[in-house]
């Protein structure tokens, strides 16, 4: 069996125990918005730019995947799943790897799901031309915050603060993710076409999940020993 | 190893001694900025120490990882929090220089935000190590920390300073002309921070290593 097989089927188990209960995806969505409505009363009528606009997708988005986040292990760890995983002849970075692939998906729902809330509320108009680039722009911070996300979570999950712990330690790792994410955002919105500006932040983007993927790979099977 | 800690306790006083005089006898008082000036030894001769005690933290991880020797654990726990107290000097120094010379407490420039960003970075490394009992989990879960933290610290300044370079920014620290006196001065005061540094490290070393005997002892007597 190779990688890739063992990965997908991790995927394909989570999704069913996701689907079964809709747990994350549902709580993560009425956060997502609830994010959204409290920075509309936290800046009330100051605020119209997209560059704000950009600033506060991105809170809720990295929010909702705090959230998110903290129960890809959750479920595994109380019911004495992890174990059984643990126990299975594959590589722990299988592990790793399908438990990224999940939280991907499941956050990516979510932000698909809010994105037309988010531009009514806000934007009051879909950039339709640059849509893709913005959908590529999430899909390349989400392979960053869900890298890092996992690995701490794996870590987090096994302390006793359990969901205290990862928001603390995810947040200062993913600045720079926020940080690009938020500055092509407001690129892509107010540019009706492509920028090299933005290709910058791209770029910043597939070199910190390279590296961030590459770290996950090496050090989780320290995380899940014994 | 008592009595190299003497011996570097000593060196340490007599670096720090010797950096006072340098500091504020020897080095003239700055025309332009006035005695304000003097804190800027200190504050950059321990700007750098943060980022050579989390690299240690870095270093001690993987060799902790590949090892699995305890001391390099505790040598890296120990440097954290060495790092982590003279970055707060550092934190609370910048602002009392920026005050006067920029106008201004703060400013997100990427040296400050990323000084910021590792204080944030080693609060939660010591955080994490707080909330696991079992001895060598937690080793291995901080190394695993210590070892992904440093790796973010590069690429966040790097981001800090491209999202500042694209914008324009309002505030520009002053270039400053050193005088030969002065420079004199802060390389003194650069390595007297160093040793103070090792000094620190060593002694938070001491500490855990006596704890640990203690523990020892308390578990031999049936404790």
């Amino acid at each position: 069996m190779n990688y890739i097989r063992q990965i997908l089927i991790i995927v394909r188990k989570d999704i069913a125990a996701e689907i079964r209960t809709k747990e994350m995806l549902n709580s993560m969505l009425v956060f997502v918005i609830l994010t959204m409505v409290i920075f509309h009363f936290a800046f009330g009528e100051v605020f119209e730019g997209v560059e704000i606009a950009a600033g506060i997708l991105w809170a809720a988005f990295l929010f909702a995947a705090v959230l998110g986040l903290n129960r890809i292990f959750v479920h595994e760890k109380d019911e004495g799943c992890l174990d059984g995983l643990m126990l299975c002849p594959t590589d722990r970075a299988v592990i790793y790897f399908g438990k990224v692939v999940s939280s991907l998906i499941f956050i990516f729902v979510v932000q698909i799901l809010a994105l037309p809330i988010f531009f009514v509320f806000f934007i009051k108009m879909i950039p339709l031309s640059t849509l893709w680039l913005l959908i590529l722009l999430i899909i390349l911070s989400n392979v960053g915050i869900t890298s890092v996300g996992t690995l701490l979570s794996a870590i987090s999950i096994n302390t006793k603060a359990r969901d205290l712990m990862l928001p603390i330690l995810f947040f200062p790792v993913i600045i720079p993710i926020l940080i690009a994410a938020v500055k092509s955002t407001g690129l892509i919105m107010t540019a009706s076409k492509f920028s090299g500006d933005i290709l910058i932040w791209l770029r910043m983007l597939v070199i910190y999940d390279i590296i961030f993927l590459l770290v996950g790979f090496l050090t989780f099977e320290y995380v899940l020993e014994e | 190893m008592e009595r190299k800690a003497q011996i570097l306790s000593g060196v340490t006083f007599i670096a720090m001694v010797l950096a006072i005089y340098m500091v504020f006898i020897y080095a003239p008082i700055e025309r332009k900025m006035g005695i304000i000036q003097k804190i800027f030894y200190f504050h950059v001769s321990t700007a750098w120490i943060p980022y050579l005690a989390f690299f240690v933290v870095f270093l001690c991880s993987i060799l902790f990882l590949w090892k699995r020797e305890k001391s390099w654990d505790t040598i890296a726990m120990s440097s954290a929090e060495v790092g982590l107290v003279i970055d707060t000097l550092v934190l609370i120094t910048g602002p009392i220089w920026a005050k006067p010379i920029w106008g201004v407490w703060w400013t997100w420039e990427p040296r400050l935000t990323t000084s910021l960003i590792m204080w944030l970075l080693y609060a939660g490394y010591l955080l994490l190590r707080r909330s696991v009992e079992d001895e060598m989990r937690r080793a291995r879960f901080a190394a695993v920390y210590g070892f992904a933290a440093f790796i973010s610290v590069p690429i966040s300044f790097m981001s800090i300073r491209w999202w500042r370079t694209i914008h324009p920014v309002v505030i520009k620290p002053t270039g400053i002309e050193l005088e030969p006196p002065m420079i004199s001065a802060l390389i003194v005061c650069l390595v007297a921070f160093t040793i103070f540094y090792f000094c620190l490290l060593q002694q938070r070393y001491r500490l855990e290593r006596i704890k640990d005997e203690i523990e020892d002892i308390k578990s031999e007597l049936g404790g």
